[in-house]
């Protein structure tokens, strides 16, 4: 059982620092969303194996999962939405050239 | 003996302060009842005294003394208060007689100046400190007044004070009599620690200092002793202008002439003679202080006459013959002639403050102080001659005027002492009184006037000037006679000892014979009927003159040895100041400024850049926890 | 420490008085100006009459007489041990004011310093508003300092006077008013740093308290409380001896921190070479905001120096007595020599209160109950002095545009009473009788002269330079020959009169009767002292 929920953590791992990676270095703010789409669904992935195989397996983990889907689904219209508004202000979806917070 | 007045002795100094005050608050308005208000004052606070002198005839009247606290220092009470003895109540009376004339005299030398309301609130102020400084029962007290004194006497000095010469002589009278006033003041340290209780006054020191045995009784070594007497009289000569914290006091002059004659020849500079008399027992204890006071007393003594040969201003050659006579005595005390010197001192008051009165209305008449543009004034100005005549004759030591006696006094204690050497130097000094006196006298007064445009408008005084005068000529003719070598109750008196036999014949033939060769001199070589305008001194022995003229370059070398190197060392720690010690703070805000501009250019607004930043962040954060062992929680 | 807990809580009510001004400024349109400097110097005077009503109510006749204030404030918990079975374990940090004879003549020098101040700022022509809220504001925090008797509760003050005083300086002083201001903050925050350290060291360590409340439970506290601070290390180790103090402060812990706090304390005092982050203030702060900094807020150091590196650490000030001698010498003589220098007045009177503020250490290094009036008397006589001083150098300054020593003279023509109250204040300042200058000097003097001889007397000599500095800055103004351009001066108006008045009566009764300081401050230091005959 335990060998089940470390691969599935590790799965889970290895998608979270992909998505980290692409957080952290795409220039591109859609590749950015994306990765950020990533890190999520490696915590998704995370919990429910946990339910699944945690300690104390229940369904909280799974319910919870599936909010985090919902709000994923929020967060990437949000993003993308903001996405655009920039996109028609500067003319660049370069992530680069968002340097606001230093003004 | 009743003392019904004595109680009320703190009246004395309290009376002139309350004129002080008042003439404070309402002076402009009061302006011309000023000097009223102030002559009153004095003359009240004569009048108590003399009544307090009547109650104390007797020579073992009991010393009056009392005090309240004025602070709690833990173990320690400071009191303040008042004390009667003989020596204090002839000093409270030769303090009151001066003031009150000159307060009558300042009447009418002050007429028409629109700040003589604060010229006579500044006397009634020194008046009540000069009486404080003088009833003082304990040596903190006395310190206070002293220090008060000399504030008052700056004032004064720098009263006429849109000039630059007053307000240089004020700062440096202030200044100088500072020096003396530390030396006083760390004495008066020492005296705290040694004394028992911490107690400074009079009575209790007296005691302490009796004998080596009350000495060894309480801790005090021969050295202390000597270190605390020294110390003491370091204050005493800034005050009274000894040799070398002399230089302020002819300076002094530029105040104007009435409080030449009250503070800077009368009462105030007589302070420090009056210092070393009262802790006497200090100075009687140790042998080495009194050969100090004694050399000290007599160079000034000798040292200032010379200087007084070669002046032309009128009041400085007056100025010189006060230190000269200060210095006089010094070397009486130093001599352990206490009673010698006190006597000096009284009658030194009258004669002097009658001489600067007379250099006043001099002064007042012609409007120049330079002698050598008067001449003839004699003829002009009767009263002030003849006063002015009495005057320098008491003072160049010619019987039977007071003056005569008091140096005798101090000639014969020398003499007796085996002496040689002080003895000369007062014959000496003795000699030049006399002989510059003459010159004064007879280039002044007689002769042709010198100046025919100045001679002109010089006019008698008015009679509030003359009264002033003609009182003190009296006084100065007859004080002498309170001790003579017939008459030797005063010393019994005033120190409790008996009179010193100093009917000594001889010493009275060379001291008179000093004076009338003196004055004789100075009669053939500036008698009338001679151009005035040239010194015959100077002709005789230029260079000699010159060194005199300009005071040996005593203030030259201060300026040289301490103004300046005080000044050069000033501007170097101001540099230092600024650049290396304010560097500190420079140092600090730039490194402050460098540190933000580096932090600046680490946030440059790219979220990606704060994401990596935070990674590697927590990421050390975790490896240290594991690399301490400990858990996350 | 007995003291006494008033039913009306006074300290709260003098400390916080300046809030109410405050509020009631906060709710005034900022055109009139009128209103906002009346309520402003109301409320001063308010708190004035507050500590004269605690000064007039205080009988020193009674030994410990001290009002008190304390209670709990910031409780931390810490997570320290929990496992250990030890209920609870804080960081306490309780409200907590006192005022004993060391602090009340402080005080209330504060109040009149500061009610004289705001008389002071009607010359302040722009944005009154805001000025009078960030003075009354230092009012707060300097009253405050004077008076907290828990560690953090003191720190937390001393740093409040920082934030008014820099904005005061920043945006109402002279031409080069931002770099005075920038300077001022960063070198008292380096200081108030050090201090920080200094009293984390000694809560940590001797600040820990083992307290059973009425229940049984057992509760460990540490706190910045003075009072158990000050038990523990007397009762050295006792702390230690608890079983749950992770530190012991070792002697030479207890040197480093006592090293600290001089510092700290020494930057603010100003200690030679800290200094001269205080003349850039001096120089460009506006004429009421020197009042209160020459006059009091310079005095917090010395006061800390007293009331906390004093009392927690007596032993190391009595092995550094000879260091902090030797420093008042620096003090006084590099002050007077400088001060004699200047042509600036500004300047002048910069250097003279470091001088003066030799003799405060002087009177510390004496380590007896003489010095240490002394050094009290001489914190109060220069609060007074200086303040007097520097409303008199606004008021030339505004008549005259200079304070340039070389460009003035002859003023006493024009302006008698301007001219004589400068008199005074320097005849004060250089140590005459009957001025309160001349108590503070010779108590600090005689006090140290019985510990050590021969630094008071090489000290007796600054008397010398006081008033070679002194005269020689106050008549180049005063006396000489005056200029044409000066001719027109206008003597002093009511509301400078005024002021002047009241500081020199301060001055001229303190200095005929000292006893007005020293009777309260005699119990207020007679436990000090007794720390040192107890340490031998």
């Amino acid at each position: 059982m335990s060998t089940m929920l470390a691969s599935f953590l590790t799965l889970a791992a290895i998608l979270f620092c992909i998505g980290l990676y692409g957080v952290l270095t795409k220039r591109s703010a859609v590749i950015v969303l994306l990765s950020i789409e990533l890190m999520l669904n490696a915590v998704n992935l995370n919990l429910v194996a946990f339910s699944k195989y945690g300690v104390v397996p229940s369904l909280k983990g799974q319910v919870f999962s599936l909010f985090n889907i919902a709000i994923a689904a929020a967060e990437a219209a949000v993003g993308v939405a903001i996405l655009i508004a920039l996109y028609r202000n500067r003319g660049t979806a370069n992530v680069d050239e968002y340097d606001d917070l230093r003004r | 003996m009743e003392t019904v007045f004595s109680q009320y002795a703190w009246a004395i100094p309290t009376i002139p302060l309350l004129a002080f005050l008042v003439l404070t608050a309402l002076g402009r308005q009061i302006k011309g009842a000023a000097s009223l208000l102030g002559l009153l004052s004095s003359l009240a606070a004569l009048v108590l005294s003399v009544l307090v002198l009547t109650e104390r005839w007797s020579p073992d009247a009991e010393v009056y003394s009392h005090s309240i606290d004025w602070v709690n220092l833990g173990e320690v009470t400071l009191r303040v208060g008042y004390e009667l003895t003989n020596l204090n109540v002839l000093m409270l009376i030769v303090v009151t007689i001066v003031s009150t004339l000159v307060n009558l005299y300042a009447k009418g030398y002050m007429e028409g100046d629109d700040r003589q309301h604060v010229f006579f609130a500044y006397i009634a102020l020194f008046t009540s400190s000069m009486l404080g400084l003088v009833v003082s029962p304990n040596l903190l007290q006395l310190y206070m007044f002293w220090e008060l004194v000399g504030a008052c006497s700056f004032l004064l000095i720098g009263f006429w004070y849109d000039r630059p010469a007053a307000r240089a002589a004020a700062k440096k009278a202030f200044i100088v009599t500072r020096i003396g006033d530390v030396g006083l003041l760390i004495a008066i340290l020492l005296l705290f620690w040694q004394m028992p209780d911490h107690s400074l006054d009079f009575s209790v020191i007296q005691t302490v200092f009796q004998s080596g045995d009350s000495l060894a009784q309480h801790g005090i070594t021969a050295g202390i002793a000597t270190w605390i007497a020294s110390l003491i009289f370091i204050g005493a000569m800034g005050k009274s202008g000894q040799f070398p914290l002399h230089t302020w006091l002819p300076d002094a002059m530029e105040g104007p002439t009435p409080i030449s004659a009250l503070i800077h020849a009368a009462t105030m500079v007589a302070a420090g003679v009056y210092l070393v008399a009262r802790t006497f027992s200090i100075f009687h204890v140790s042998p080495t202080a009194m050969a100090i006071v004694a050399g000290i007393g007599g160079f000034t003594a000798i040292f200032a006459a010379t200087i007084g040969l070669a002046q032309r201003d009128i009041k400085r050659i007056l100025a010189y013959s006060t230190v000269s006579q200060l210095g006089y005595m010094m070397m009486a005390l130093g001599l352990g002639a206490v009673t010698a010197g006190v006597f000096h001192l009284f009658t030194h008051a009258f004669f002097k403050a009658l001489l600067f009165l007379g250099a006043g209305s001099v002064i007042h008449a012609v409007h120049t102080q330079d002698i050598f543009q008067m001449g003839g004034l004699g003829r002009k100005m009767k009263v002030t001659t003849w006063t002015f005549a009495i005057g320098a004759m008491a003072l160049s030591g010619i019987p039977p005027f007071s003056g005569f006696w008091s140096k005798d006094a101090i000639l014969a204690a020398a003499w007796e002492q085996d002496h040689k050497l002080l003895f000369v130097i007062g014959v000496l000094a003795a000699f030049f009184t006399a002989f510059y006196m003459a010159r004064l006298f007879f280039v002044a007064f007689t002769g042709k006037p010198a100046d025919d445009q100045i001679y002109q408008q010089a006019h008698e005084s008015p009679s509030s000037m003359t009264i002033p005068l003609v009182v003190l000529a009296v006084l100065a003719l007859i004080a002498g006679f309170v001790y003579t070598p017939f008459n030797g109750q005063f010393g019994i008196w005033l120190t409790g000892e008996p009179a010193e036999d100093h009917a000594n014949v001889l010493v009275m033939i060379i001291s008179v014979a000093a004076g009338v060769c003196g004055v004789l001199l100075g009669y053939v070589l500036y008698r009338p009927g001679q151009s005035q305008r040239v010194d015959k001194l100077e002709q005789a022995a230029a260079p000699l003159f010159r060194v005199l003229e300009r005071k040996y370059y005593i203030d030259e070398l201060y300026n040289w040895l301490i103004v300046r190197p005080l000044r050069v060392i000033g501007k170097g720690l101001d540099i230092i100041d600024r650049y290396v010690v304010d560097g500190l703070v420079r140092f600090i805000s730039a490194f402050v400024d460098g540190w933000g501009r580096t932090s600046t250019r680490v946030q440059n607004g790219q979220l990606q850049t704060y994401g990596i930043v935070s990674l590697f962040g927590f990421v050390a954060l975790v490896l240290l926890m594991l690399a301490l062992g400990r858990g996350f929680w | 420490m007995v003291g006494q807990i008033s039913s009306i809580p006074w300290l709260s009510l003098l400390t916080f008085s300046p809030l109410l001004g405050v509020l009631i400024l906060l709710l005034i349109p900022k055109e009139r100006v009128f209103a906002i400097r009346t309520i402003g110097i109301v409320t001063t005077f308010i708190s004035l009459i507050i500590a004269v009503v605690i000064y007039a109510g205080y009988d020193a006749s009674k030994q410990g007489n001290t009002l008190l204030e304390k209670f709990d404030w910031i409780s931390i918990p810490l997570n320290l041990d929990v496992a250990k079975g030890i209920q609870s374990w804080t960081l306490d940090i309780p409200y907590h004011l006192a005022l004993d004879g060391l602090s009340l003549p402080l005080v209330v020098m504060t109040t009149i310093v500061a009610a004289m101040s705001a008389l002071a700022s009607v010359s302040i022509r722009k944005r009154q508003k805001t000025y009078f809220i960030l003075l009354l504001l230092l009012e707060v925090g300097m009253l405050g300092v004077f008076m907290a008797r828990d560690l953090f509760l003191f720190f937390a003050f001393f740093e409040w006077t920082l934030v008014p005083t820099f904005f005061l300086i920043g945006i109402w002083g002279l031409a080069n008013r931002e770099r005075a201001a920038n300077h001022f903050l960063l070198y008292n925050g380096l200081g108030s740093a050090l201090m920080f350290v200094a009293f984390a060291i000694l809560v940590a360590t001797a600040g820990f308290d083992q307290i059973t409340d009425t229940s049984g439970a057992v509760k460990f506290v540490y706190s910045g409380d003075l009072y158990t601070i000050v038990n523990h290390l007397q009762s050295s180790g006792a702390a230690a001896n608890l079983g749950h103090s992770p530190f012991f402060l070792s002697e030479g812990w207890r040197m480093g921190t006592f090293v600290l706090l001089l510092i700290a304390f020494g930057i603010k005092l100003p200690l030679f070479p800290f200094h001269t982050w205080m003349l850039k203030v001096h120089a460009e702060a506006p004429t009421p905001v020197v009042m209160l900094h020459s006059g009091v807020l310079l005095k917090m150091g010395a006061y800390g120096l007293i009331q906390f590196g004093m009392v927690l650490l007596p032993q190391q000030l009595a092995d550094w007595a000879t260091v902090l001698a030797v420093l008042g010498i620096i003090n006084i003589l590099y002050g007077a020599i400088l001060a004699f220098v200047q042509t600036e007045f500004r300047l002048v009177l910069a250097y003279s209160s470091i001088s003066h503020m030799g003799f405060v250490l002087f009177g510390i290094a004496a380590m007896n109950e003489i010095g240490l009036q002394g050094a009290v008397m001489q914190m109060v006589s220069h609060g007074f002095i200086s303040a007097l001083f520097f409303l008199l150098v606004g008021s030339l300054s505004e008549r005259t545009g200079t304070t340039r020593l070389d460009e003035l003279g002859g003023l006493a023509k024009r302006i008698p009473f301007i001219s004589a109250l400068l008199l005074i204040a320097g005849l004060a300042s250089l140590g005459l009788p009957g001025l309160s200058g001349f108590p503070a000097e010779l108590f600090s003097l005689l006090g140290l002269y019985g510990n050590l001889p021969w630094a008071a007397t090489i000290g007796a000599f600054g008397v010398i330079l006081s008033a070679v500095y002194v005269l020689r800055g106050v008549l180049a103004i005063t006396f000489g020959p005056i200029a044409a351009h000066h001719q027109q001066l206008k003597d002093a108006r009511l509301v400078e009169a005024v002021p002047a008045i009241v500081l020199t009566a301060c001055i001229v009764l303190i200095g005929l009767f000292p006893s007005l300081v020293t009777a309260p401050v005699e119990y207020g230091v007679s436990h000090i002292i007794d720390m040192f005959k107890v340490g031998g």
